[in-house]
C-alpha cells in the first residue's frame, strides 16, 4: 500500500467528492562564517502536507508536517469541517490533468557531490577577499552559504501524479565600509544550481564595490529627474505591476489592468514575459493545480496581451488557464513564475549618454511600507548616484524615489541590454524613465 | 512529546564531541483561520505544525538541525549528524532534569480549541455588516478575518532545565479597498491579542469599530492628495506610530546586531546619551495578555521588562545567551523563534516610548507647518547603518497648529540616532499597536507603540511637491 493510500481512503469514507495533496520533502543546509570562524550551521530535514478536498462542490483544506495514520484522519476531519462553512460559488477545481507536460529538469546531480570542505574553501575565500580590496571596509558582517533540495508531489483522487525536484545553492557576503562619520553596508546574493559558476573573487569583488561606492554621499535637491533604474530597482517594481494582471484581482475590481486588453499600457518599448519553462532554477513545468505551463507574452510592446488565470478564474472568465495557479491553501492563488523584461540594445553607459544630468537609482529598500500595491502608488527609501555631463557622479544618500506603476513603465525610454537575473527569479535589466521624483535636501 | 528520559538521551548524544551547551526545541501547534471576502465566506483553512530544533553551541558557534521525525531513531539521528561540528571531548553530561517554574500572564479562558468556526465568521460578519451599512458605492472590496493559534513548546537543555508552555492568541482583521476615478486606496485593521475570542467584542476592541476604522481610512484617502516632500516637522501619531522606533531604534538594540559590532550603537555604552533627554523606551514582554508578550522566551530565561533608553541615556537591550556570550552579558528573557524551524535569537516583544509630558493637542498647536502621520504600513532598517524608511497610510498636512488637509503616499526616511536626538515633544498618550516582525528568526508577534510625538525635522518622500 502506498503512503498515502490511508488518506484517500479515509476521505472517500468521510464522503469528500475530491481531494489532492500537495507534498513537499526537503532538505536544507546553511553555513555561514563571522571573521574566519563557523557562526551557525544549520542541517535541516522537512516536510510539508497540503491537503484539499471538495465537500458538496465546496473546498476545504488542512496541512500538517507531519505523517501518520493520526493525521491522515486529522486532515480529512478538518477538511471536512472547513469546507462546511465556505460560502464562495467560485467553480473548484481538482485537476485530471494536461494533455501533454513540457518537462524541464531543475535538479542537478552533481550539485549533491560537492563536498563540504568545497563549500567552506568558497566561504572563507570570500570572506578573505572581502576583507583584502578597499580598506575602507572595516568588517566583513557575514558570509554564508545555503544550499536546498526539494522534492514536490502533487497527487489527486482523479490519478494526477507530478513530481518536480529540484535543487539549488546561494552565496550571500555583506560588508561595512566606513569613511570619516558615514557608514555604510552592502550584500549581494549569488544564486544557480552550477557551483563551478562561483567565483568567490569576482563575487567579492561586486560586493565590496557596491559597498564603498556609496561612501561619501549626500542628499540631492528635491526634484524630478530623468533616470536610470537599475534592474534590481526595475524588478522590484515589475513584480508589483505584473500583480495588475492576476485575474483575480481584474474579475474583483481591484487591478489597475481592468479593461485593458488588446490595449497599450506601457511604453512600446516594454515587452514582459512570464517564463515557467524557462532552463534555470525557477523553472516550473507543472504549476500548484497540476497544469502544463508555458510561456507567454503578458505585455508585447507596451500592449496588454493577457491577464494570468488559475483554473477558477479561467472558468469564470470562458477562457483556458495560463497555468498560473500558485499557492496553498483551500484557493489557490494566482502569480507569474520567472518574469523576463526583453532586453533592449543599449549599454547601460549608452543609456547615462541619453541622460545626461539626472539620477541613476541602484537600490530601493522598504516595498511592502513605501509601495502601495492597489493604487500603485510608491515613495521608496533609495540609493543611487547623481549623472552629471553623461557619467556616474556623486553618491546619493538619504533619499526617496516616488512614482507610479503605470506611469513609470509608460514613462519608459530605452531598455538596456544588462540581463540580470535576481534571486527572486526575475530577469529584468537597466531602464532609462522620463521623470522620476526625488526628495531629498 | 518527547519524554524525559528520551530527551536526556538526544542532549548526551549532542554533548558527545564536546559542544557546551545543547537545547531540544520540541513543539506541537494548531492554527486556524477563516477569511470572508465580499461578505462571503471564501477560504477556511487549519494548520498543524509539529517539529524539534535542536541547538548545539560550543564557545560562539551555533550548530542547528530539525527533524519532523519525532522517534527515538530520528532524533538520535540528528544529534548524532549536528555533533560531527565539534571534535573535542565530552565537556557536559546530563543526568537530571528540573522544571523551571513560571507565572502565567497570559491564560486564555476559553481555550480557541472550543471555539466554533461559526462563531468566528458570526464575529467577522458583524464587521462586514457595519462597512456595508455605510452604503458607499465607492467601496469596492472587502475582507475580514480571524485568524488564531494554540502553541504547545517544550524545551530541555544541558543546564539541565526543562520547562513547558502554551499560548494562545487570536487576530480579528479588516481590509477595505476604495475606488473612485482616480484609483484605488486601501485600510486595514488588525487588532490581536494572547486573550480569548470574547476580548474581540470588548468596547475597546470589537468588530464593528475595527471594521469601520478601516473603511474611514480608505475613504478618506481616496479624497487625499500627494504627499509633499523635503524636510519637515514630524508629528507621529501613538500607537501605530511606534513602528519608527521599533524600526530605527528597536532592531539595532538587539543583541544579535550589537554583539557582533553591527550596530549602529556598537561603538555606544550604556549611560551615553543616545537620544533626547524627553525620550525613555522600554521593551516589556511581561504585560499581561498583550500580543507581543512572553513568560518565558524559548532558551529558558524568563520574560522581562527592559528599560532600554532612560531620559536619553542607553541603558538596555535585548539580549539572548548566545550574543551574551560576546557581550558578557546573559540572556534576558528575549530569545524566540518563529517555529522549531528557526534558530533563535534576540528579538522585541512589546517596545514601546514612554509618555512624557506634553498633551498630543498641544503638540499639534505648537506645530505651524508640518506633517501628521497616524497611520502606518511597516517599514524597514538597516541595523548597522541605522537608516530606516516607514510608509504612512494615513497622514494630514498641520497648518498653523491645526491638523489641515489628508495626505497620502508619504514615506518617511532617516537614520534612527539621528531621528532619536530630534524628538522634541513627547504626549501623556501612550497606546500599543499589533504587528509582525520578520528577522532572522522568522515572523514573530510584536507590538510597538508610543505616545503621540514630535520629531523636529524628518525627510518625508511624496510625490507631492514642496511644501507650502
Amino acid at each position: 500500500m502506498g503512503k498515502y493510500d490511508k488518506f484517500f481512503a479515509l476521505a472517500k469514507e468521510a464522503g469528500l467528492e475530491q481531494v489532492e495533496l500537495s507534498i513537499s520533502e526537503f532538505r536544507s543546509l546553511n553555513i555561514s562564517l563571522f571573521h574566519g570562524e563557523v557562526d551557525e550551521y544549520k542541517d535541516n530535514n522537512g516536510y510539508a502536507i497540503v491537503a484539499r478536498g471538495i465537500l458538496n462542490g465546496k473546498c476545504g483544506s488542512a496541512s500538517c508536517d507531519v505523517w501518520n495514520k493520526d493525521k491522515a484522519a486529522w486532515l480529512v476531519k478538518e477538511i471536512v469541517a472547513n469546507a462546511k462553512v465556505i460560502e464562495n460559488d467560485d467553480p473548484i477545481f481538482i485537476f485530471k490533468g494536461s494533455e501533454k507536460y513540457h518537462k524541464v529538469n531543475t535538479y542537478n546531480k552533481d550539485l549533491e557531490k560537492v563536498s563540504i570542505d568545497e563549500k567552506m574553501k568558497n566561504l572563507y575565500a570570500l570572506e578573505k577577499a572581502m576583507k583584502g580590496i578597499d580598506k575602507r571596509i572595516v568588517e566583513v558582517a557575514g558570509t554564508e552559504y545555503s544550499e536546498s533540495t526539494e522534492k514536490h508531489t502533487l497527487m489527486n483522487s482523479n490519478g494526477l501524479n507530478l513530481v518536480q525536484k529540484s535543487n539549488y545553492f546561494t552565496f550571500v557576503g555583506q560588508c561595512v565600509a566606513k569613511e570619516g562619520e558615514q557608514t555604510k553596508s552592502g550584500y549581494d546574493f549569488f544564486l544557480g544550481n552550477k557551483f563551478e559558476e562561483f567565483n568567490p573573487e569576482e563575487f567579492a569583488k561586486k560586493i565590496v564595490k557596491l559597498t564603498v561606492d556609496q561612501l561619501g554621499g549626500e542628499a540631492c535637491e528635491s526634484n524630478k529627474y530623468k533616470a536610470v533604474l537599475h534592474p534590481d530597482v526595475v524588478t522590484s517594481l515589475m513584480r508589483a505591476y505584473i500583480g495588475h494582471a492576476n485575474a483575480e484581482e481584474v474579475q474583483k475590481n481591484s487591478s489597475l489592468f481592468i479593461g485593458k486588453i488588446g490595449q497599450k499600457i506601457a511604453s512600446s518599448k516594454v515587452t514582459i514575459e512570464d517564463k515557467p519553462l524557462q532552463k534555470n532554477v525557477f523553472a516550473r513545468w507543472f504549476d500548484d493545480e497540476g497544469v502544463a505551463t508555458y510561456n507567454k507574452p503578458i505585455i508585447k510592446n507596451g500592449k496588454l496581451e493577457t491577464y494570468l488565470y488559475n483554473l477558477t478564474t479561467a472558468a469564470k472568465a470562458g477562457v483556458q488557464t495560463t497555468g498560473n495557479g500558485y499557492g496553498g491553501g483551500s484557493k489557490r492563488g494566482i502569480a507569474s513564475s520567472f518574469l523576463s523584461l526583453k532586453p533592449g540594445k543599449k549599454s547601460l553607459d549608452q543609456l547615462f549618454e541619453e541622460v545626461g544630468n539626472g539620477v541613476y537609482i541602484t537600490d530601493v529598500s522598504g516595498l511592502h511600507a513605501g509601495l502601495n500595491p492597489q493604487s500603485g502608488n510608491f515613495s521608496l527609501q533609495s540609493t543611487g548616484f547623481m549623472i552629471e555631463n553623461s557619467k556616474k557622479g556623486k553618491p546619493l544618500d538619504l533619499i526617496t524615489v516616488s512614482g507610479n506603476l503605470l506611469e513609470i513603465f509608460k514613462d519608459v525610454l530605452e531598455v538596456g541590454n544588462d540581463v540580470t537575473v535576481s534571486p527572486s527569479g526575475v530577469s529584468a535589466e537597466s531602464l532609462l524613465i522620463k521623470k522620476i521624483v526625488v526628495s531629498g535636501k | 512529546m518527547i519524554s524525559k528520559k528520551l530527551a536526556i538521551e538526544v542532549l548526551n548524544a549532542a554533548l558527545e564531541t564536546g559542544a557546551d551547551y545543547a537545547e531540544i526545541f520540541y513543539e506541537d501547534s494548531s492554527a486556524h483561520s477563516v477569511l470572508i471576502e465580499n461578505g462571503k465566506v471564501e477560504t477556511s483553512s487549519s494548520n498543524s505544525l509539529c517539529g524539534v530544533g535542536l541547538r548545539l553551541l560550543k564557545n560562539n558557534q551555533c550548530v542547528y538541525g530539525y527533524t519532523n521525525e519525532l522517534t527515538k531513531k530520528g532524533l538520535l539521528a540528528l544529534a548524532n549528524s549536528l555533533n560531527k561540528s565539534f571534535h573535542d571531548k565530552r565537556l557536559i553530561t546530563v543526568t537530571k532534569l528540573d522544571m523551571i517554574k513560571c507565572k502565567n500572564r497570559n491564560p486564555v479562558t476559553r481555550s480557541y480549541d472550543d471555539v466554533p468556526v461559526e462563531e468566528k465568521i458570526a464575529l467577522i460578519r458583524e464587521g462586514i455588516e457595519e462597512i456595508n451599512s455605510l452604503k458607499d458605492p465607492r467601496i469596492v472590496r472587502t475582507f475580514g478575518s480571524f485568524a488564531d493559534n494554540k502553541r504547545f513548546v517544550a524545551v530541555f537543555n544541558s543546564k539541565e532545565k526543562w520547562f513547558k508552555r502554551t499560548t494562545e492568541f487570536g487576530r480579528m482583521a479588516f481590509q477595505v479597498i476604495a475606488a473612485d476615478q482616480n484609483g484605488f486606496e486601501t485600510g486595514f485593521e488588525g487588532p490581536g491579542a494572547q486573550h480569548s475570542i470574547e476580548y474581540f467584542r470588548t468596547e475597546k476592541v470589537n468588530p464593528r469599530k475595527t471594521a469601520r476604522k478601516a473603511a474611514e481610512t480608505a475613504l478618506k484617502m481616496l479624497t487625499a492628495a500627494e504627499c509633499p516632500s523635503g524636510k519637515m516637522p514630524v508629528v507621529i501619531g501613538n500607537g501605530w506610530g511606534g513602528v519608527l522606533f521599533h524600526e530605527s531604534c528597536g532592531h539595532p538594540l538587539e543583541a544579535s546586531a550589537v554583539a557582533k559590532g553591527l550596530s549602529c550603537f556598537s561603538e555606544n555604552n550604556i549611560g551615553d546619551y543616545i537620544a533626547s533627554p524627553i525620550v525613555s523606551a522600554v521593551d516589556d514582554s511581561t504585560i499581561p495578555g498583550e500580543w507581543g508578550s512572553i513568560d518565558i522566551d524559548d532558551e529558558g530565561n524568563l520574560g522581562s521588562k527592559r528599560l532600554l533608553i532612560k531620559n536619553g541615556k542607553l541603558n538596555d537591550y535585548m539580549i539572548d545567551d548566545l550574543n551574551g556570550r560576546r557581550m558578557d552579558r546573559q540572556g534576558n528573557g528575549a530569545c524566540r523563534r518563529q517555529n522549531y524551524r528557526y534558530v533563535p535569537t534576540s528579538r522585541m516583544s512589546n517596545t514601546y516610548i514612554c509618555n512624557g509630558k506634553s498633551t498630543p493637542e498641544e503638540i499639534i498647536k505648537a506645530t505651524k507647518l508640518g506633517l501628521y502621520a497616524v497611520g502606518f504600513n511597516g517599514g524597514s532598517v538597516d541595523p548597522t547603518t541605522g537608516e530606516f524608511n516607514f510608509g504612512c497610510s494615513e497622514a494630514y498636512i498641520i497648518r498653523d497648529g491645526k491638523i489641515a488637509e489628508p495626505v497620502k503616499g508619504a514615506t518617511l526616511i532617516g537614520k534612527g540616532f539621528e531621528i532619536l536626538k530630534k524628538i522634541d515633544m513627547v504626549a501623556n498618550d501612550l497606546d500599543l499597536a499589533q504587528g509582525m516582525c520578520g528577522a532572522s528568526s522568522g515572523s514573530i508577534r510584536t507590538n510597538v507603540g508610543q505616545p503621540t510625538l514630535r520629531v523636529s525635522e524628518v525627510t518625508v518622500g511624496g510625490r507631492g511637491g514642496e511644501l507650502k
